[in-house]
C-alpha cells in the first residue's frame, strides 16, 4: 500500500465525504479517502432473504452500540436522551437511511434575526441553491415541483407513488387544510443513469438490493474513481497529526491489518459525521493544540442537535399495504414548521409521512406499545395491526446548547485503542413542548385520515439519525470551530464538510443540505486554491 | 431418577413453551410457534444475547421446575389453560421472560413461509421481486396544487 503524499486527504466515504471528493478531483490534486468501514455488496443486503427483518436488528441495526461489528466504535449514551445511529461503511450511513431528502428552508438560515434565539448562519439558502441542485442530480431525486414551503425547484424525476397508505395520510392533511407535498426522495422513482427504478421493497432501512435509493457508494463513488479519487477502506483514522507550525499535514491510521500507517496530505477534509469529526479532533491532541485541534474556541463538541422525534401511529380498518414501498419516502408536512409563539415554543417541526412496517417488527413494536399479546389472543391482535398503521413523525427543531455535547469518553475505546466518544445529550423543554404539540395534532390529522385509534411515543430514544452541530461554521473565531467554507479557524489547511459544521438544526432530515455544503466547500477550495492559506 | 435437562436445552419443554407463546390459530391456518420447529434457532440466539440470555434461562428454568412440580411430564404434558397459568405465574420474579422469548421468537415466526402465507404475504424475500404500490390519488393532488400555501 502507498503512503505517498497526497493532496487532498478526505476522511470518511460516508455522505458529505463521498460529494466532496467527487467535486474536488481533477482539480490538479492528487484525493484520496480513508474509511473505518467496507464496501458493501447489494446481494448481501436483507432484503435478499426472508430473514430480512431479523437482519435489521442485528448486523443492520442502526445503532453502532447494537450491531458492534470491527467497522464501528462504540459511543457511550448513557447520559444521553436520544441514542446515536450512523453506519460506518463507503457510503456511510447512506446505506441504512430512509433517503427521504428535505432541503434547509431559507428561514432556517437566519433564525437569531428572525426568532431571537440560536445563531444565524454565515451563508444562506441562495448560496447553496446550485449546489443542491447538483446534489439532487448526483443522487438522484425524484419529487414534485412548486412546494409553497419551499423556493421553487424542479427534482429530475417525478415524485414516488404514495401507496395507499400515502394516500389515506393525505386525505387526512387535505381534510382539514394543512400544508403537505410529496417528498423529495432520494430514491429513484424511473431508471437513472444506470441505476434501476425503485421496485418498493420496503426495507430501506436496511440497505437497498435494488441500488435504487442512493448511498454515496452507488452514486458518487463510481464516479469520483474514475476521476481518480482513491478510497482505502478498513482504515481508521487515530489522529491528524500537525507541523511545527500547527497546520495539519496528515493522520496516523490504522490498516485493514490492524497496523498503524502516516499518510502525509495538503489540505485534510472531515467527514466523520457530527459525533466522529469531534472525536477525531479531540483524539488530535499536540503542543500546537493542546486542547484537541482546531479548538481554540472551545466549541468541538459542543452544541450537540439532533432531531427529537415523535412517532404517531394510527389504526385503520381498512389495510393500507403499508409495508411496499420506501418506509420514509412518502409526503412531508410544513404546516407546523415556523415560528408561532401562540403555541408556547419557539421555532417548529415537520411531520414526515411514512409507511407501514414488515410483520416481524409490528409484532414487536405491538409487544412494546401493549397491543399485541402473547398466548391466545396474540394473532387476533396481530391481524388487527398488520397492514392496518400508518405513521406520522413529528421531526423537531433541537436549538444549539452548549450543554449537550460530544467529548472523550475517559475509559471507552473502540478496537484500536482509540477513545471512544461520550455523548451527554438532555431534551430541552422547548422540544418538550414541542413534541406534545406534535403528538396533539398528529392525532388530529390521523383521526381525519380515519384512524380509529392513535398511539404515541412522545420521545423515540433510537431515533439520533441526525448528528449535527459540534463543530459549528461562523465568522467569529471565538464563537466558531469552521468559517463560511468549512476551513477550520486554527487550522487553514483542514475542512470539515458533515453535519458538525451544522449552526442549527432546522426541522428536516439534513443529508441534503450536508452534502449541499460539501459540494460547495469543494467549490470554494477550486475557486480560492492560490489565495487559501494566505492568513495562515 | 434422571435430572431433566436445563429448560432451554429441553426441546419437547421449548416446544411445548414455544406453542404457549404464539398458539396456533383458531381457525388452524397459522401454526403454533413450538410445532413449526422454530425452538433451536430461538435458542441459540436467546444463549448468544448477554443481556436478555440469563434472564430467559433463569425463567424458563422456573417455569420448568413449577411444571414438573404439577405434572410427571411437565409442560409438554400439561393442557394449553394450565400450561398458561404456570408460565403467568412465574412472570412477576422473571419480568423479563416473555419479552425475552419474543424479541426472537417474532422475527423467526414471521419470516416462515408458512406464516406469511398464513398472514396473506408471499413467501418470499423483499428482492428481486418486489412489490406493486398504489398510485398517488390524482384528485388529491389536484386539490393541492389549488391551496399552494403553508
Amino acid at each position: 500500500m502507498s503512503n505517498e503524499p497526497v493532496g487532498v486527504l478526505v476522511i470518511g466515504a460516508g455522505a458529505s465525504g463521498a460529494a466532496f471528493a467527487w467535486s474536488i478531483a481533477g482539480a490538479g490534486m492528487s484525493v484520496l479517502c480513508l474509511d473505518q468501514g467496507p464496501w458493501m455488496k447489494q446481494r448481501d443486503y436483507p432484503s435478499n432473504g426472508l430473514d430480512w427483518e431479523e437482519r435489521g436488528l442485528g448486523e443492520f441495526a442502526t445503532s453502532p452500540n447494537v450491531r458492534g461489528l470491527p467497522a464501528d466504535y462504540p459511543v457511550n449514551e448513557q447520559d444521553s436522551d436520544i441514542s446515536p445511529l450512523m453506519f460506518n461503511a463507503v457510503g456511510g450511513s447512506t446505506i441504512l437511511w430512509a433517503a427521504h431528502f428535505p432541503r434547509l428552508t431559507p428561514k432556517d438560515f437566519r433564525m437569531k434575526s428572525d426568532d431571537g434565539v440560536g445563531a444565524d448562519w454565515p451563508i444562506d439558502y441562495q448560496t447553496l441553491e446550485p449546489y443542491f441542485a447538483l446534489n439532487d442530480r448526483m443522487m438522484g431525486v425524484s419529487g414534485l415541483s412548486g412546494d409553497p414551503a419551499y423556493p421553487y425547484h424542479e427534482p429530475p424525476l417525478p415524485p414516488l407513488p404514495l401507496g395507499k397508505s400515502g394516500n389515506t395520510l393525505a386525505a387526512g392533511f387535505e381534510k382539514l387544510g394543512w400544508h403537505w407535498w410529496p417528498s423529495d426522495s432520494a430514491i429513484l422513482s424511473r431508471e437513472y443513469e444506470g441505476r434501476e427504478a425503485c421496485i418498493n421493497l420496503g426495507p430501506c432501512l436496511t440497505g437497498c438490493a435494488q441500488g435504487a435509493k442512493a448511498s454515496t457508494d452507488i452514486t458518487y463513488w463510481p464516479v469520483a474513481q474514475r476521476k481518480g479519487v482513491k478510497v482505502r477502506s478498513g482504515c481508521r483514522v487515530r489522529e491528524i497529526t500537525v507541523r511545527e507550525d500547527g497546520m495539519a499535514d496528515g493522520v496516523l491510521y490504522y490498516d485493514e491489518e490492524g497496523q498503524l500507517q502516516e499518510q502525509k496530505a495538503e489540505i485534510v477534509v472531515l467527514a466523520c459525521n457530527g459525533i466522529g469529526t469531534p472525536r477525531l479532533l479531540l483524539n488530535s491532541k499536540s503542543q500546537q493544540h493542546p486542547d484537541g485541534l482546531a479548538n481554540s474556541s472551545g466549541l468541538v463538541g459542543k452544541n450537540l442537535m439532533f432531531h427529537p422525534y415523535a412517532m404517531i401511529t394510527g389504526i385503520f380498518e381498512e389495510p393500507l399495504h403499508g409495508r411496499r414501498g420506501p418506509v420514509g419516502c412518502s409526503f412531508w408536512s410544513h404546516e407546523f414548521y415556523q415560528t408561532d409563539r401562540s403555541r408556547g415554543f419557539v421555532r417548529g417541526y415537520s411531520f414526515e409521512a411514512i409507511r407501514g412496517l414488515g410483520p416481524a417488527q409490528t409484532a414487536l413494536q405491538g409487544m412494546v406499545q401493549g397491543f399485541i399479546p402473547w398466548g391466545e389472543d396474540h394473532h387476533r391482535a396481530f391481524a388487527r395491526l398488520y397492514d392496518h398503521t400508518a405513521t406520522l413523525l413529528g421531526i423537531t427543531e433541537d436549538l444549539p446548547e452548549d450543554t449537550n455535547t460530544v467529548t472523550l469518553d475517559p475509559e471507552l475505546k473502540d478496537s484500536h485503542g482509540i477513545p471512544a466518544p461520550k455523548v451527554t445529550y438532555r431534551l430541552s423543554e422547548n422540544s418538550r413542548k414541542m413534541l406534545a404539540h406534535a403528538v396533539e395534532r398528529a392525532t388530529e390529522v390521523l383521526t381525519a385520515a380515519g384512524a380509529v385509534e392513535t398511539v404515541a411515543e412522545p420521545l423515540m430514544r433510537g431515533a439520533g439519525w441526525h448528528l449535527m452541530g459540534t463543530a459549528r461554521m461562523g465568522r467569529d473565531p471565538k464563537a466558531s470551530v469552521v468559517n463560511e467554507r468549512g476551513q477550520a479557524h486554527d487550522v487553514k489547511n483542514l475542512f470539515i464538510v458533515d453535519g458538525s459544521v451544522f449552526v442549527t438544526a432546522g426541522g428536516v432530515n439534513p443529508t441534503s443540505t450536508i452534502q449541499a455544503f460539501a459540494l460547495y466547500v469543494a467549490d470554494s477550495i477550486k475557486k480560492n486554491i492560490e489565495t487559501l492559506f494566505d492568513d495562515a | 431418577m434422571t435430572e431433566p435437562p436445563a429448560a432451554l436445552n429441553d426441546p419437547r419443554f421449548m416446544k411445548a413453551l414455544l406453542d404457549l407463546v404464539i398458539p396456533p390459530s383458531a381457525p388452524g391456518d397459522l401454526p403454533g410457534a413450538g410445532a413449526l420447529g422454530l425452538s433451536a434457532a430461538v435458542v441459540t440466539a436467546i444463549q448468544a444475547d448477554p443481556a436478555l440470555g440469563p434472564l430467559v434461562e433463569a425463567g424458563t428454568q422456573a417455569v420448568q421446575e413449577s411444571a414438573l412440580s404439577q405434572h410427571p411430564e411437565g409442560l409438554a404434558g400439561m393442557a394449553p389453560q394450565a400450561g398458561v397459568k404456570v408460565v403467568e405465574a412465574q412472570l412477576a420474579a422473571h419480568p423479563f421472560l416473555i419479552m425475552g422469548i419474543l424479541r426472537y421468537l417474532y422475527p423467526a415466526y414471521y419470516q416462515h413461509p408458512q406464516v406469511l402465507e398464513g398472514i396473506g404475504e408471499p413467501p418470499r424475500p423483499p428482492f428481486p421481486e418486489g412489490f406493486d404500490v398504489e398510485a398517488t390519488d390524482a384528485e388529491l393532488l389536484e386539490k393541492l396544487r389549488a391551496r399552494r400555501k403553508v
